[in-house]
Protein backbone atom coordinates (compact mmCIF):
# COMPACT_ATOMS: atom_id res chain seq x y z
CA UNK A 1 0.00 0.00 0.00
CA UNK A 2 1.33 3.44 -0.75
CA UNK A 3 -0.44 6.83 -0.30
CA UNK A 4 -0.54 10.63 -1.44
CA UNK A 5 -1.82 13.44 0.29
CA UNK A 6 -2.72 16.67 -0.96
CA UNK A 7 -3.60 19.09 1.26
CA UNK A 8 -6.15 21.74 0.06
CA UNK A 9 -6.50 24.18 2.42
CA UNK A 10 -7.74 21.86 4.62
CA UNK A 11 -9.86 19.25 2.28
CA UNK A 12 -6.90 16.55 2.41
CA UNK A 13 -7.21 13.71 -0.27
CA UNK A 14 -5.47 11.05 -0.05
CA UNK A 15 -4.89 8.65 -2.70
CA UNK A 16 -4.04 4.94 -1.98
CA UNK A 17 -2.79 2.42 -4.31
CA UNK A 18 -1.82 -1.45 -3.65
CA UNK A 19 -3.77 -3.81 -1.24
CA UNK A 20 -4.59 -2.71 1.42
CA UNK A 21 -4.49 -5.48 4.20
CA UNK A 22 -3.43 -6.82 7.76
CA UNK A 23 0.60 -6.00 6.76
CA UNK A 24 0.09 -2.88 6.31
CA UNK A 25 -0.57 -1.73 9.90
CA UNK A 26 1.93 0.13 10.50
CA UNK A 27 2.03 2.33 7.51
CA UNK A 28 -1.91 2.97 7.71
CA UNK A 29 -0.87 3.90 11.59
CA UNK A 30 1.67 6.31 10.13
CA UNK A 31 -0.45 8.09 7.49
CA UNK A 32 -3.27 8.98 10.50
CA UNK A 33 -0.50 10.42 12.23
CA UNK A 34 0.35 12.47 9.18
CA UNK A 35 -2.96 13.69 8.61
CA UNK A 36 -3.64 14.31 12.42
CA UNK A 37 -0.76 17.01 11.76
CA UNK A 38 -2.96 18.52 8.98
CA UNK A 39 -5.45 21.06 10.48
CA UNK A 40 -8.16 18.88 8.64
CA UNK A 41 -11.74 20.41 7.48
CA UNK A 42 -12.46 17.10 5.63
CA UNK A 43 -10.67 14.33 3.97
CA UNK A 44 -11.65 12.19 1.34
CA UNK A 45 -9.98 8.50 0.68
CA UNK A 46 -9.39 8.37 -2.68
CA UNK A 47 -9.54 4.01 -3.04
CA UNK A 48 -9.63 3.89 -6.67
CA UNK A 49 -6.05 2.76 -7.18
CA UNK A 50 -6.68 -0.45 -4.96
CA UNK A 51 -7.75 -3.39 -5.66
CA UNK A 52 -7.86 -5.48 -2.55
CA UNK A 53 -8.55 -4.84 1.14
CA UNK A 54 -9.09 -7.70 3.97
CA UNK A 55 -11.23 -7.17 6.85
CA UNK A 56 -8.46 -6.01 8.53
CA UNK A 57 -7.78 -3.06 6.28
CA UNK A 58 -11.06 -2.53 6.89
CA UNK A 59 -10.29 -2.18 10.94
CA UNK A 60 -8.25 0.71 9.89
CA UNK A 61 -10.83 2.87 8.49
CA UNK A 62 -13.33 2.47 11.21
CA UNK A 63 -10.14 3.90 13.27
CA UNK A 64 -9.14 6.75 10.59
CA UNK A 65 -13.13 7.22 10.90
CA UNK A 66 -12.67 7.57 15.23
CA UNK A 67 -9.45 10.10 14.81
CA UNK A 68 -12.07 12.04 12.06
CA UNK A 69 -14.77 11.93 14.54
CA UNK A 70 -12.57 12.78 17.87
CA UNK A 71 -10.50 15.94 15.40
CA UNK A 72 -13.58 16.83 14.28
CA UNK A 73 -13.06 16.80 10.46
CA UNK A 74 -14.98 14.64 8.03
CA UNK A 75 -14.48 11.15 6.51
CA UNK A 76 -15.31 10.73 2.84
CA UNK A 77 -14.81 7.81 0.98
CA UNK A 78 -14.31 7.29 -3.00
CA UNK A 79 -13.72 5.37 -5.65
CA UNK A 80 -14.03 1.69 -4.68
CA UNK A 81 -14.37 -0.31 -7.23
CA UNK A 82 -14.34 -4.42 -7.67
CA UNK A 83 -13.61 -6.45 -4.62
CA UNK A 84 -12.94 -2.94 -2.33
CA UNK A 85 -16.89 -1.68 -3.39
CA UNK A 86 -18.34 -5.73 -2.42
CA UNK A 87 -16.28 -5.40 0.71
CA UNK A 88 -17.92 -2.16 1.61
CA UNK A 89 -21.01 -3.27 0.34
CA UNK A 90 -20.92 -6.32 2.35
CA UNK A 91 -20.28 -5.28 5.57
CA UNK A 92 -22.37 -1.95 5.12
CA UNK A 93 -19.17 -0.30 5.57
CA UNK A 94 -19.81 2.15 3.06
CA UNK A 95 -22.73 3.54 4.43
CA UNK A 96 -20.98 4.19 7.89
CA UNK A 97 -17.45 5.36 6.38
CA UNK A 98 -19.31 8.53 4.00
CA UNK A 99 -21.84 8.88 7.57
CA UNK B 1 20.86 -22.00 33.43
CA UNK B 2 18.96 -19.07 33.83
CA UNK B 3 16.46 -17.45 31.07
CA UNK B 4 17.30 -14.54 30.06
CA UNK B 5 16.76 -11.04 28.05
CA UNK B 6 19.40 -8.80 27.05
CA UNK B 7 17.86 -5.36 27.65
CA UNK B 8 16.88 -5.18 31.56
CA UNK B 9 19.23 -4.29 33.95
CA UNK B 10 18.84 -6.82 36.50
CA UNK B 11 18.63 -9.44 33.86
CA UNK B 12 22.00 -8.06 32.56
CA UNK B 13 23.64 -8.77 36.20
CA UNK B 14 22.37 -12.38 35.89
CA UNK B 15 24.22 -12.93 32.60
CA UNK B 16 27.53 -11.39 34.08
CA UNK B 17 27.07 -14.20 36.26
CA UNK B 18 26.46 -16.61 33.94
CA UNK B 19 29.07 -15.35 32.17
CA UNK B 20 31.32 -15.43 35.11
CA UNK B 21 30.18 -18.54 36.31
CA UNK B 22 30.95 -19.72 33.21
CA UNK B 23 33.08 -23.33 32.77
CA UNK B 24 35.73 -22.73 30.69
CA UNK B 25 38.02 -25.65 29.44
CA UNK B 26 41.87 -24.23 28.56
CA UNK B 27 43.85 -26.95 26.54
CA UNK B 28 47.45 -26.94 25.90
CA UNK B 29 50.20 -29.36 25.51
CA UNK B 30 52.32 -26.70 27.62
CA UNK B 31 52.39 -26.79 31.17
CA UNK B 32 53.65 -23.56 31.07
CA UNK B 33 51.12 -22.09 28.71
CA UNK B 34 47.91 -23.67 30.70
CA UNK B 35 48.79 -21.64 34.29
CA UNK B 36 49.83 -18.72 32.26
CA UNK B 37 46.21 -19.12 30.90
CA UNK B 38 44.77 -20.05 33.72
CA UNK B 39 46.16 -17.16 35.37
CA UNK B 40 44.85 -14.53 33.40
CA UNK B 41 41.45 -16.00 33.17
CA UNK B 42 41.08 -16.29 37.33
CA UNK B 43 42.73 -12.26 37.20
CA UNK B 44 39.92 -11.75 35.02
CA UNK B 45 37.18 -13.11 37.51
CA UNK B 46 36.33 -16.59 36.27
CA UNK B 47 35.75 -19.11 38.29
CA UNK B 48 35.49 -22.20 36.92
CA UNK B 49 38.29 -23.18 34.67
CA UNK B 50 39.88 -26.70 34.06
CA UNK B 51 42.14 -28.28 32.17
CA UNK B 52 43.36 -30.81 29.45
CA UNK B 53 46.91 -31.14 28.43
CA UNK B 54 46.27 -33.24 24.46
CA UNK B 55 43.45 -33.50 22.12
CA UNK B 56 42.14 -37.05 23.28
CA UNK B 57 41.53 -35.79 26.90
CA UNK B 58 40.36 -32.45 25.97
CA UNK B 59 37.33 -34.19 23.59
CA UNK B 60 36.97 -36.79 26.83
CA UNK B 61 36.31 -33.52 29.05
CA UNK B 62 33.86 -31.25 26.78
CA UNK B 63 31.65 -34.59 26.52
CA UNK B 64 32.11 -35.52 30.46
CA UNK B 65 31.71 -31.79 32.09
CA UNK B 66 30.36 -29.80 29.06
CA UNK B 67 32.24 -25.90 29.43
CA UNK B 68 30.64 -23.42 28.43
CA UNK B 69 33.65 -22.15 26.37
CA UNK B 70 37.00 -24.06 25.17
CA UNK B 71 39.91 -22.25 24.96
CA UNK B 72 42.45 -24.35 22.41
CA UNK B 73 46.14 -24.68 21.46
CA UNK B 74 46.00 -26.10 18.03
CA UNK B 75 49.88 -27.48 17.80
CA UNK B 76 49.68 -30.63 20.29
CA UNK B 77 50.90 -34.23 19.64
CA UNK B 78 48.90 -36.89 18.69
CA UNK B 79 45.08 -34.99 18.46
CA UNK B 80 45.77 -31.49 16.93
CA UNK B 81 43.48 -28.46 17.62
CA UNK B 82 41.85 -28.95 14.45
CA UNK B 83 40.87 -32.64 14.61
CA UNK B 84 39.79 -31.54 18.16
CA UNK B 85 37.22 -28.99 16.32
CA UNK B 86 36.45 -31.23 13.18
CA UNK B 87 35.44 -33.42 15.74
CA UNK B 88 33.33 -30.92 18.19
CA UNK B 89 31.47 -29.76 15.33
CA UNK B 90 30.67 -33.18 13.79
CA UNK B 91 28.71 -34.18 17.18
CA UNK B 92 25.32 -31.90 17.78
CA UNK B 93 25.53 -31.73 21.15
CA UNK B 94 28.54 -29.20 20.38
CA UNK B 95 27.77 -27.36 17.35
CA UNK B 96 27.24 -24.04 18.95
CA UNK B 97 30.08 -25.03 21.71
CA UNK B 98 32.41 -21.39 20.93
CA UNK B 99 35.94 -22.56 20.59
CA UNK B 100 38.60 -20.01 21.04
CA UNK B 101 42.14 -21.16 19.48
CA UNK B 102 45.26 -19.96 20.15
CA UNK B 103 48.01 -19.83 17.77
CA UNK B 104 51.56 -18.16 17.55
CA UNK B 105 51.35 -18.43 13.71
CA UNK B 106 48.54 -16.70 12.17
CA UNK B 107 49.10 -16.46 7.74
CA UNK B 108 46.02 -16.16 6.34
CA UNK B 109 45.99 -19.74 4.73
CA UNK B 110 45.99 -20.99 8.61
CA UNK B 111 43.06 -18.77 9.51
CA UNK B 112 41.17 -20.19 6.61
CA UNK B 113 42.17 -23.59 7.64
CA UNK B 114 41.26 -22.93 11.46
CA UNK B 115 37.49 -21.59 10.63
CA UNK B 116 36.98 -24.02 8.15
CA UNK B 117 37.56 -26.78 11.07
CA UNK B 118 34.91 -24.81 12.76
CA UNK B 119 36.72 -22.76 15.68
CA UNK B 120 34.60 -19.75 16.50
CA UNK B 121 37.49 -17.55 17.10
CA UNK B 122 41.32 -16.81 17.26
CA UNK B 123 42.95 -15.35 19.98
CA UNK B 124 47.48 -15.04 19.19
CA UNK B 125 50.33 -15.93 21.33
CA UNK B 126 51.57 -14.90 23.00
CA UNK B 127 48.97 -14.44 24.98
CA UNK B 128 47.70 -10.69 25.45
CA UNK B 129 45.58 -10.82 28.65
CA UNK B 130 43.37 -7.80 27.98
CA UNK B 131 42.12 -9.53 24.65
CA UNK B 132 42.00 -12.76 25.89
CA UNK B 133 39.34 -11.55 28.69
CA UNK B 134 37.97 -9.40 25.67
CA UNK B 135 37.28 -12.50 23.58
CA UNK B 136 36.15 -14.72 25.90
CA UNK B 137 33.86 -12.66 27.63
CA UNK B 138 32.34 -11.90 24.09
CA UNK B 139 31.67 -15.48 23.30
CA UNK B 140 30.16 -16.08 26.70
CA UNK B 141 27.91 -13.13 26.45
CA UNK B 142 26.60 -14.91 23.38
CA UNK B 143 26.24 -18.03 23.96
CA UNK B 144 24.39 -17.20 27.07
CA UNK B 145 22.33 -14.43 25.19
CA UNK B 146 21.52 -17.35 22.54
CA UNK B 147 20.87 -19.72 24.91
CA UNK B 148 18.27 -17.63 26.58
CA UNK B 149 17.16 -16.65 23.79
CA UNK B 150 16.16 -20.34 22.26
CA UNK B 151 15.41 -21.25 25.89
CA UNK B 152 12.37 -17.91 25.45
CA UNK B 153 11.32 -19.11 21.97
CA UNK B 154 11.00 -22.67 23.19
CA UNK B 155 9.17 -21.32 26.24
CA UNK B 156 6.83 -19.46 23.92
CA UNK B 157 6.26 -22.10 21.33
CA UNK B 158 5.01 -24.76 24.32
CA UNK B 159 2.62 -21.79 25.38
CA UNK B 160 1.35 -21.22 21.70
CA UNK B 161 0.34 -24.75 21.28
CA UNK B 162 -1.33 -25.05 24.66
CA UNK B 163 -3.10 -22.27 23.30
CA UNK B 164 -3.66 -23.69 20.23
CA UNK B 165 -5.05 -26.65 21.84
CA UNK B 166 -7.46 -24.40 23.81
CA UNK B 167 -8.78 -22.73 20.48
CA UNK B 168 -9.22 -25.86 18.93
CA UNK B 169 -11.88 -26.95 21.77
CA UNK B 170 -14.10 -24.01 20.91
CA UNK B 171 -15.05 -25.56 17.80
CA UNK B 172 -17.67 -28.51 17.75
CA UNK B 173 -16.74 -31.56 18.70
CA UNK B 174 -16.88 -35.02 17.06
CA UNK B 175 -19.69 -36.35 19.19
CA UNK B 176 -22.06 -33.17 18.53
CA UNK B 177 -21.21 -32.91 15.05
CA UNK B 178 -22.21 -36.94 14.94
CA UNK B 179 -25.15 -36.41 16.98
CA UNK B 180 -26.36 -33.50 13.92
CA UNK B 181 -25.70 -35.73 11.08
CA UNK B 182 -27.81 -38.69 12.60
CA UNK B 183 -30.87 -36.13 13.45
CA UNK B 184 -30.38 -34.03 10.50
CA UNK B 185 -29.55 -37.00 8.17
CA UNK B 186 -27.60 -34.53 6.52
CA UNK B 187 -22.95 -34.89 6.68
CA UNK B 188 -21.57 -31.84 8.31
CA UNK B 189 -18.29 -31.58 6.38
CA UNK B 190 -15.92 -28.58 7.98
CA UNK B 191 -12.21 -27.81 7.97
CA UNK B 192 -10.23 -25.03 9.96
CA UNK B 193 -7.13 -23.83 10.08
CA UNK B 194 -5.15 -20.93 11.44
CA UNK B 195 -2.81 -18.87 9.53
CA UNK B 196 -0.60 -18.45 12.64
CA UNK B 197 -0.60 -21.12 15.62
CA UNK B 198 -3.42 -19.59 16.73
CA UNK B 199 -6.57 -18.31 14.72
CA UNK B 200 -9.36 -15.54 14.09
CA UNK B 201 -12.00 -17.74 12.62
CA UNK B 202 -14.89 -19.47 14.52
CA UNK B 203 -17.33 -21.85 13.51
CA UNK B 204 -20.13 -24.10 15.35
CA UNK B 205 -22.92 -25.70 15.22
CA UNK B 206 -25.92 -26.35 17.56
CA UNK B 207 -29.03 -28.79 17.65
CA UNK B 208 -32.24 -27.10 18.13
CA UNK B 209 -35.90 -27.39 19.18
CA UNK B 210 -38.20 -28.73 16.21
CA UNK B 211 -35.74 -30.71 13.73
CA UNK B 212 -34.04 -27.46 13.61
CA UNK B 213 -29.98 -26.80 13.90
CA UNK B 214 -28.09 -23.71 14.20
CA UNK B 215 -24.77 -23.25 12.09
CA UNK B 216 -22.30 -20.25 12.51
CA UNK B 217 -18.90 -19.12 10.36
CA UNK B 218 -17.25 -15.94 11.82
CA UNK B 219 -14.05 -14.70 10.89
CA UNK B 220 -12.33 -12.00 13.55
CA UNK B 221 -10.61 -9.00 11.62
CA UNK B 222 -6.70 -9.58 11.62
CA UNK B 223 -5.10 -12.71 12.51
CA UNK B 224 -2.43 -13.76 15.01
CA UNK B 225 -2.82 -13.48 19.05
CA UNK B 226 -5.12 -10.83 19.42
CA UNK B 227 -7.83 -12.27 17.05
CA UNK B 228 -7.52 -15.86 18.94
CA UNK B 229 -8.06 -14.21 21.71
CA UNK B 230 -11.60 -12.22 20.44
CA UNK B 231 -12.95 -15.82 19.58
CA UNK B 232 -12.65 -17.14 23.05
CA UNK B 233 -14.37 -13.60 23.85
CA UNK B 234 -16.90 -14.22 21.30
CA UNK B 235 -17.48 -17.95 22.49
CA UNK B 236 -18.03 -16.91 25.58
CA UNK B 237 -20.49 -14.31 25.06
CA UNK B 238 -22.37 -16.82 22.50
CA UNK B 239 -22.99 -18.72 25.18
CA UNK B 240 -25.26 -15.93 27.23
CA UNK B 241 -27.55 -15.93 24.45
CA UNK B 242 -28.72 -19.61 23.83
CA UNK B 243 -32.09 -18.60 24.25
CA UNK B 244 -31.82 -16.22 21.02
CA UNK B 245 -30.69 -19.34 19.11
CA UNK B 246 -33.34 -20.16 16.81
CA UNK B 247 -34.17 -16.19 15.64
CA UNK B 248 -30.67 -15.08 13.99
CA UNK B 249 -31.06 -11.87 13.30
CA UNK B 250 -31.99 -11.69 17.52
CA UNK B 251 -28.71 -13.59 18.00
CA UNK B 252 -26.94 -11.24 16.40
CA UNK B 253 -27.97 -8.21 17.31
CA UNK B 254 -27.54 -9.38 21.10
CA UNK B 255 -24.49 -10.90 20.65
CA UNK B 256 -22.94 -7.20 18.81
CA UNK B 257 -24.70 -5.16 21.90
CA UNK B 258 -22.45 -6.99 24.51
CA UNK B 259 -19.59 -6.80 21.99
CA UNK B 260 -19.04 -3.47 20.67
CA UNK B 261 -18.10 -2.04 24.09
CA UNK B 262 -14.90 -5.03 24.71
CA UNK B 263 -14.43 -4.85 21.25
CA UNK B 264 -11.30 -2.14 20.89
CA UNK B 265 -11.92 0.10 17.82
CA UNK B 266 -10.70 -1.68 14.35
CA UNK B 267 -11.54 -4.82 15.50
CA UNK B 268 -15.04 -6.66 14.68
CA UNK B 269 -16.25 -10.02 13.52
CA UNK B 270 -17.60 -10.76 10.32
CA UNK B 271 -20.56 -13.41 10.54
CA UNK B 272 -23.15 -15.59 9.64
CA UNK B 273 -25.71 -17.11 11.46
CA UNK B 274 -28.59 -19.70 9.59
CA UNK B 275 -31.43 -22.01 11.40
CA UNK B 276 -31.84 -24.86 9.32
CA UNK B 277 -34.89 -26.90 9.77
CA UNK B 278 -33.57 -30.21 8.42
CA UNK B 279 -37.02 -31.70 7.63
CA UNK B 280 -38.53 -29.21 5.71
CA UNK B 281 -34.99 -27.48 4.30
CA UNK B 282 -36.41 -24.23 5.65
CA UNK B 283 -34.12 -21.59 6.36
CA UNK B 284 -34.02 -18.47 8.49
CA UNK B 285 -30.48 -16.67 8.06
CA UNK B 286 -28.73 -13.03 9.09
CA UNK B 287 -25.96 -11.74 8.34
CA UNK B 288 -22.96 -10.35 9.39
CA UNK B 289 -20.27 -9.09 6.61
CA UNK B 290 -19.20 -12.79 5.90
CA UNK B 291 -18.90 -13.99 2.39
CA UNK B 292 -21.87 -15.07 1.12
CA UNK B 293 -22.08 -18.38 1.08
CA UNK B 294 -23.55 -20.92 -1.60
CA UNK B 295 -26.36 -23.44 -2.06
CA UNK B 296 -24.92 -25.38 -4.30
CA UNK B 297 -26.51 -28.20 -6.81
CA UNK B 298 -26.35 -29.63 -9.86
CA UNK B 299 -27.86 -26.86 -11.13
CA UNK B 300 -25.34 -24.41 -10.24
CA UNK B 301 -24.83 -22.27 -7.33
CA UNK B 302 -27.05 -19.59 -6.10
CA UNK B 303 -25.71 -17.05 -2.84
CA UNK B 304 -27.05 -16.13 0.05
CA UNK B 305 -27.50 -12.57 1.22
CA UNK B 306 -24.90 -12.23 4.44
CA UNK B 307 -24.70 -8.49 4.26
CA UNK B 308 -24.81 -6.22 7.55
CA UNK B 309 -22.52 -4.67 9.37
CA UNK B 310 -19.99 -6.96 11.54
CA UNK B 311 -20.64 -7.32 15.14
CA UNK B 312 -18.85 -5.31 16.97
CA UNK B 313 -18.49 -1.96 15.74
CA UNK B 314 -22.11 -0.15 16.11
CA UNK B 315 -25.16 -0.18 18.45
CA UNK B 316 -27.62 0.27 15.33
CA UNK B 317 -26.44 -2.86 13.27
CA UNK B 318 -30.06 -3.90 12.48
CA UNK B 319 -29.54 -7.49 11.59
CA UNK B 320 -32.31 -8.73 9.34
CA UNK B 321 -33.43 -12.24 8.96
CA UNK B 322 -33.81 -14.07 5.48
CA UNK B 323 -35.50 -16.56 4.11
CA UNK B 324 -34.89 -19.23 1.58
CA UNK B 325 -35.28 -22.98 1.32
CA UNK B 326 -32.57 -25.74 1.09
CA UNK B 327 -33.58 -28.36 -1.24
CA UNK B 328 -33.00 -31.67 -0.74
CA UNK B 329 -30.49 -32.07 -3.62
CA UNK B 330 -28.44 -29.11 -2.44
CA UNK B 331 -25.88 -28.23 -0.06
CA UNK B 332 -24.76 -25.45 1.85
CA UNK B 333 -21.37 -24.43 2.05
CA UNK B 334 -19.99 -21.48 4.28
CA UNK B 335 -16.26 -20.08 4.12
CA UNK B 336 -13.80 -17.34 5.48
CA UNK B 337 -12.59 -15.07 2.90
CA UNK B 338 -9.05 -16.32 2.56
CA UNK B 339 -10.49 -18.55 0.44
CA UNK B 340 -11.52 -15.26 -2.35
CA UNK B 341 -8.74 -13.28 -1.18
CA UNK B 342 -5.25 -15.44 -1.33
CA UNK B 343 -3.31 -14.64 -4.02
CA UNK B 344 -3.32 -16.69 -6.95
CA UNK B 345 0.09 -17.95 -8.39
CA UNK B 346 0.16 -15.28 -10.70
CA UNK B 347 -0.64 -13.06 -8.06
CA UNK B 348 -4.31 -12.00 -8.67
CA UNK B 349 -7.23 -12.94 -6.38
CA UNK B 350 -9.49 -15.64 -6.80
CA UNK B 351 -12.42 -13.58 -5.90
CA UNK B 352 -16.27 -14.76 -5.49
CA UNK B 353 -16.74 -15.58 -9.09
CA UNK B 354 -13.74 -17.74 -9.16
CA UNK B 355 -14.80 -19.55 -6.68
CA UNK B 356 -18.40 -20.01 -7.98
CA UNK B 357 -16.58 -21.48 -11.06
CA UNK B 358 -14.47 -24.14 -8.86
CA UNK B 359 -17.19 -24.99 -7.02
CA UNK B 360 -19.04 -25.57 -10.59
CA UNK B 361 -16.20 -27.56 -11.64
CA UNK B 362 -15.42 -29.56 -8.82
CA UNK B 363 -19.98 -30.42 -8.56
CA UNK B 364 -19.69 -32.37 -11.80
CA UNK B 365 -20.54 -36.10 -11.58
CA UNK B 366 -18.55 -36.26 -8.63
CA UNK B 367 -19.83 -37.40 -4.60
CA UNK B 368 -20.44 -34.02 -3.30
CA UNK B 369 -19.70 -34.67 0.22
CA UNK B 370 -16.15 -34.34 -0.21
CA UNK B 371 -17.18 -31.24 -1.94
CA UNK B 372 -14.92 -28.99 0.71
CA UNK B 373 -12.12 -31.30 0.66
CA UNK B 374 -11.34 -31.22 -2.94
CA UNK B 375 -12.07 -27.54 -3.27
CA UNK B 376 -9.09 -26.98 -0.60
CA UNK B 377 -6.88 -29.65 -2.16
CA UNK B 378 -7.31 -27.06 -5.46
CA UNK B 379 -6.88 -24.03 -3.22
CA UNK B 380 -3.62 -25.39 -1.46
CA UNK B 381 -2.29 -26.40 -4.93
CA UNK B 382 -2.53 -22.89 -6.29
CA UNK B 383 -0.91 -21.20 -3.28
CA UNK B 384 2.44 -20.43 -3.94
CA UNK B 385 3.87 -20.67 -0.07
CA UNK B 386 3.10 -23.41 2.58
CA UNK B 387 1.53 -20.39 4.94
CA UNK B 388 -1.50 -19.00 4.74
CA UNK B 389 -2.25 -14.87 4.47
CA UNK B 390 -4.81 -15.51 6.96
CA UNK B 391 -7.33 -18.18 8.80
CA UNK B 392 -9.18 -20.44 6.89
CA UNK B 393 -12.79 -22.08 7.69
CA UNK B 394 -15.24 -24.09 5.32
CA UNK B 395 -18.20 -25.43 6.31
CA UNK B 396 -20.66 -27.69 4.98
CA UNK B 397 -23.87 -29.83 4.77
CA UNK B 398 -24.69 -31.54 2.31
CA UNK B 399 -27.82 -34.28 2.37
CA UNK B 400 -26.64 -37.56 2.40
CA UNK B 401 -28.53 -39.56 0.05
CA UNK B 402 -27.56 -42.77 1.65
CA UNK B 403 -29.33 -41.30 4.71
CA UNK B 404 -32.50 -39.80 2.73
CA UNK B 405 -35.30 -42.77 1.44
Amino acid sequence: MDYQINDRGGDAHVKFTGDITFSENVNFRQLLKDIAELNLKSCEFDLSGVDMVDSAGLGMFLIAREQATTAGWKLSVSGAKGHVASMLKLTKLSDLLDG
Amino acid sequence: MTVLSPQSPVENQELMQSVYGARILVVDDMALMRQMIGMCLTRGGYKNIFYASDGDEALRMVKEDEPDIVVLDLNMPRVSGYEVCRTLRADRRFEGLPILVQSASETPEERVEVFAAGATDFVSKPINQPELLARVRMHLENRFMIHSLSEFRKAMQSELVMARDMQQSLLPEADTISAIEHASEMKVESYYRASFELGGDLWGCWPLEGDQLGLFVLDISGHGVSAALNTFRIHATMARFHKSRTDPARFLTELNKALVPNFPMGQFATMFYVVLNHKTGHMVYAGAGAPKPMVISERGVRLLDSTGMPVGISLTPDYINLEDTLKPDESLFCYSDVLIEAPQPDGSMLGEDGLIDWVIEQEKDQDRRDLVSRLLRRFFEAQPSASLPDDLTAVALHPDKDCLT
